[in-house]
């Protein structure tokens, strides 16, 4: 018996077939959700999809606009912007791109029945029209040039070809953009296969043939695969495993990023709907015992945007309630007629250690005599509360936007789509309809310092922290980056030594 | 077996798998959250009017009574309907699946049968001695270690010990044998062990109880050789209860495959199965549930069938 399991392994254990080096292979923990560009809205699908299709913008490492298809962009005016599009660009089928390609492509957006998430960005644009041959012109409702810009470099924003969408083609299935790569071959549940596109406009990239993202929902074998050499990439989502790469064989790659931690608050229930109650829970979370017991001290505190990624953010320790202060707590909730605490119940699901951060606050809050029952959900039926703001409180991760006003708008403004908080405040509303239509950066910073300062002072949201992101290669991955949106466009400059 | 009969099991169990179809699809739409709820996630960017539109978009406005006659109405004119998250065909999506499925079933109830039935024997042979409580133990210690855990011991000892040995990576077995056999043979082992400690013990029970008859003493009494013995005479009777047992684990193995292919990273059924409940993507989830539900129906017919070949006087009719 012993012999004849030894003989089956001796067959086994046949050297494997290492990756050539033309090629780097990268290990995920999520798969595509459909490939339409203007469709997609799982994250997993925006990393691939970014390296496929071109928007007219996009961002360099320090997270700033730079042009992409667009050469050039100027804001004439607060109405008016004009886009400058790059001659001799391609796409994957060899068709060059044109002015009718980038208008086709916002108007498939803006076409109620695409359905397409980005509508919402231009629901203020009044007008598109191609001029000169080369130029695209938007003319706005409300005077927020600056404001948009940001929305041109995301994936839902790709340009397509009007030829290939006008032939019929399944968008979900099949990819025609100008990017770097295209799609070879998707086997779904495995991998998908990235080609380097010859055509494409930036000279000397993409550096590799052929990217293989594999995907494997576990990281206990992400890890391992790496560890094996099986893969030269993967995203490590637990930061105790970073132990297990040595330094000179592996190389660790952090970076803060702008999704972050957060307590929402319905705050139309009783006592949660007291400002000064939400403040005082405010006071009670220490966040850096959070960072500590979640996530081993691979994050950071944030206040409504992440100080470390966000010119437009104020450091924690302009906020009061950022430092921890039990007293201050409980003196609040006694004026709020809550001498002995409350009750309440946090809505979590399992993912991303929503559970653990909700254990923490448990016992943090229990410190002022506030009871927090957890009510662990899987994670459809968390998406029904919190779209039906059927909650007390919760525990999510927002995406963040290093554009104040995408980030802060739908959220805070009175009827915002993902204002499931129910918050409302008049100031509020008024500030961020001014902060989308100021073009004076320092007066443009002045009111969203103020918005700032009042959306922690009323405790909508709780932020608590973001947390890093982290990659790991072996040593001979050279020129991969990451940035604070967690994508991946890094990989058209990565190569190995 | 005759042909006749053959019809008859499977008339007979078109109202099994119906059933079965219904109860999936009434308990599926009764889950809260559904697959516009996990489109839009915590970042919802649509109107209530865009929302309602997708909705009947997909045809979930309707009552779920109809929405069930839609579904059979489909399935009769041979319609599995399409991915509502990816937009593919979900008869492609299985029959691209499917094959990785079944290998990793056929594997594992080769592991467990090499390495349960022989211990079982053993067990059985040395009835209430040292060796004998040694298997019981492993036995038992297989019967309650979850299967995600025993992967992970073994990747990490694979991954540590064999350098080079592709634990992960894929490949269908007609692009590269051997490369599909590494990547293969450790699902199979986890699981294989997984089953073997049941068929061991099925083994072990059913070989003593053989070895009691009568015909067993005359046997020994003739002056049989005891390899023989026990090899011809006793295991033969001894199979018939552990080819039922493993006909009705080979049904749970479908189920085992889940963690196992998401362990793994196997583009197999079980894991199609996972990422659709996630996505509460209707149409995948409740042609692939039937699908594993018609594979139980056929294995239950092959596990009687394959009793009349080890026993003669089982006769089916």
């Amino acid at each position: 018996m012993k012999k004849f399991l030894v003989a089956i392994l001796a067959v086994f254990a046949v050297a494997g077939i290492f990756a050539a080096d033309g090629r780097l292979i990268i290990a995920m923990e999520t798969e595509p959700v459909g490939l339409d560009p203007h469709l997609v809205t799982a994250f997993a699908s925006h990393r691939v999809l970014e390296n496929i299709y071109d928007g007219l913008f996009r961002y360099d490492e320090n997270m700033r606009l730079i042009p992409n298809l667009a050469e050039e962009a100027k804001a004439v005016d607060p109405y008016t912007i004009i886009f400058k599009i790059r001659e001799g660009v391609k796409f994957h089928d060899g068709t060059p791109l044109t002015v009718e390609d980038v208008l086709f492509s916002f108007q498939r957006i803006l076409d109620p029945d695409t359905k397409s998430p980005a509508a919402a960005f231009y629901q203020d644009v009044e007008s598109i029209k191609a001029i000169d041959n080369n130029k695209i012109e938007f003319k706005l409702k409300k005077p927020m040039a600056s404001a948009l810009l940001p929305n041109f470099a995301g994936v839902n924003s790709s340009i397509v070809s009007k030829k290939f969408v006008e032939s019929g083609k399944n968008m979900q299935l099949e990819t025609n953009g100008t990017g770097p790569f295209y799609l070879a071959e998707y086997v779904p549940g495995n991998y998908i296969i990235l080609k380097k596109n010859p055509y494409y406009f930036v000279k000397d990239q993409p550096k590799f043939d052929e990217i293989r993202i594999v995907f494997m929902p576990e990281e206990v074998s992400r890890v391992a695969a790496l560890k094996n050499g099986d893969v030269d990439i993967a995203k490590i989502n637990e930061p105790l495993n970073l132990k297990q790469f040595p330094e000179g064989k592996f190389k660790i790659y952090r970076s803060p990023v702008l999704s972050y931690y957060l307590i929402g608050i319905n705050t139309t229930r009783k006592p949660l709907n007291d400002p000064r109650v939400r403040n005082a829970l405010n006071y009670a979370i220490n966040r850096e015992a959070i960072i500590k017991a979640v996530a081993f001290s691979e994050g950071v505190v944030t206040g409504p945007l992440n100080p470390a990624v966000q010119p437009w953010a104020l450091q924690p320790k302009a906020f009061d309630e950022y430092t921890y202060n039990p007293a201050k707590a409980k003196e609040l909730l006694a004026q709020a007629g809550y001498p002995n605490g409350f009750e309440f119940e946090i809505v979590a699901s399992q993912r991303y250690n929503f559970d653990k951060v909700a254990q923490v606050i448990q016992a943090q809050l229990a410190e002022i005599g506030v009871k927090v029952k957890i009510n662990l959900v899987e994670w459809g039926i968390f998406v029904k509360k919190w779209r039906e703001s059927d909650f007390d409180a919760f525990i999510s991760m927002n995406s963040g936007s290093i554009e104040p006003d995408i980030q802060f708008y739908r959220t805070f403004h009175t009827g915002g789509s993902t204002n499931v908080f129910l918050y409302s405040n008049p100031r509020v509303d008024e500030l961020l309809d001014l902060g989308r239509s100021e073009v004076d950066i320092s007066k443009r910073k002045a009111i969203y310092d103020e918005l700032q300062r009042i959306i922690v002072k009323e405790s909508p949201v709780i932020f608590l922290y973001s947390a890093n992101q982290v990659f790991v290669s072996n040593a001979s991955v050279e020129g991969f980056k990451l940035l604070a949106n967690e994508s991946l466009v890094f990989l058209r400059e990565t190569y190995k030594k | 077996m005759s042909f006749g009969y053959l019809i008859r099991r499977i008339i007979t169990s078109i109202p099994t798998v119906l059933f079965v179809a219904f109860v999936v699809f009434i308990i599926i739409h009764l889950v809260p959250g559904d697959v516009v709820d996990m489109m839009l996630g915590t970042q919802n960017y649509l109107t209530q009017e865009q929302i309602q539109e997708l909705y009947k978009q997909y045809g979930l406005d309707k009552p779920l009574i109809v929405q069930f006659g839609v579904w059979l109405k489909n399935l009769v004119t041979l319609d599995f309907g399409t991915s509502l998250r990816s937009g593919k065909k979900v008869a492609a999506l299985i029959a691209d699946r499917f094959p990785v499925t079944l290998e990793l079933s056929i594997l594992s109830m080769f592991f467990a049968t090499i390495i349960g039935i022989p211990l079982g024997i053993i067990a059985a042979i040395k009835k209430n001695s040292f060796t004998d409580g040694l298997v019981r133990v492993i036995g038992l210690v297989g019967l309650s270690s979850p299967s995600f855990w025993v992967g992970a011991i073994l990747i990490v000892i694979f991954a540590g010990l064999f350098k080079g040995f592709n634990i992960f990576g894929y490949v269908r077995m007609q692009e590269d044998f051997l490369k599909n056999l590494q990547v293969m043979f450790l699902p199979s082992l986890t699981l294989g062990l997984m089953l073997s400690a049941q068929i061991m013990r099925m083994t072990r029970s059913s070989m003593l109880d053989v070895l009691q008859q009568e015909y067993i003493k005359t046997a020994k009494a003739k002056g049989v050789s005891y390899s023989k013995l026990i090899g011809k005479h006793a295991l033969k009777n001894a199979l018939i209860p552990i080819i039922t047992l493993s006909g009705i684990q080979l049904g749970y193995l479908l189920a085992g495959t889940i963690v196992i292919e998401n362990m793994f990273a196997l583009p197999g059924l079980g894991r199609l199965l996972l990422q659709a409940v996630n996505e509460r993507d209707y149409p995948v989830i409740q042609f692939v549930v039937m699908f594993i539900a018609l594979i139980i129906v056929a294995l239950n017919i092959v596990v009687d069938f394959i009793y009349t070949l080890i026993d003669p006087r089982v006769e089916l009719k």
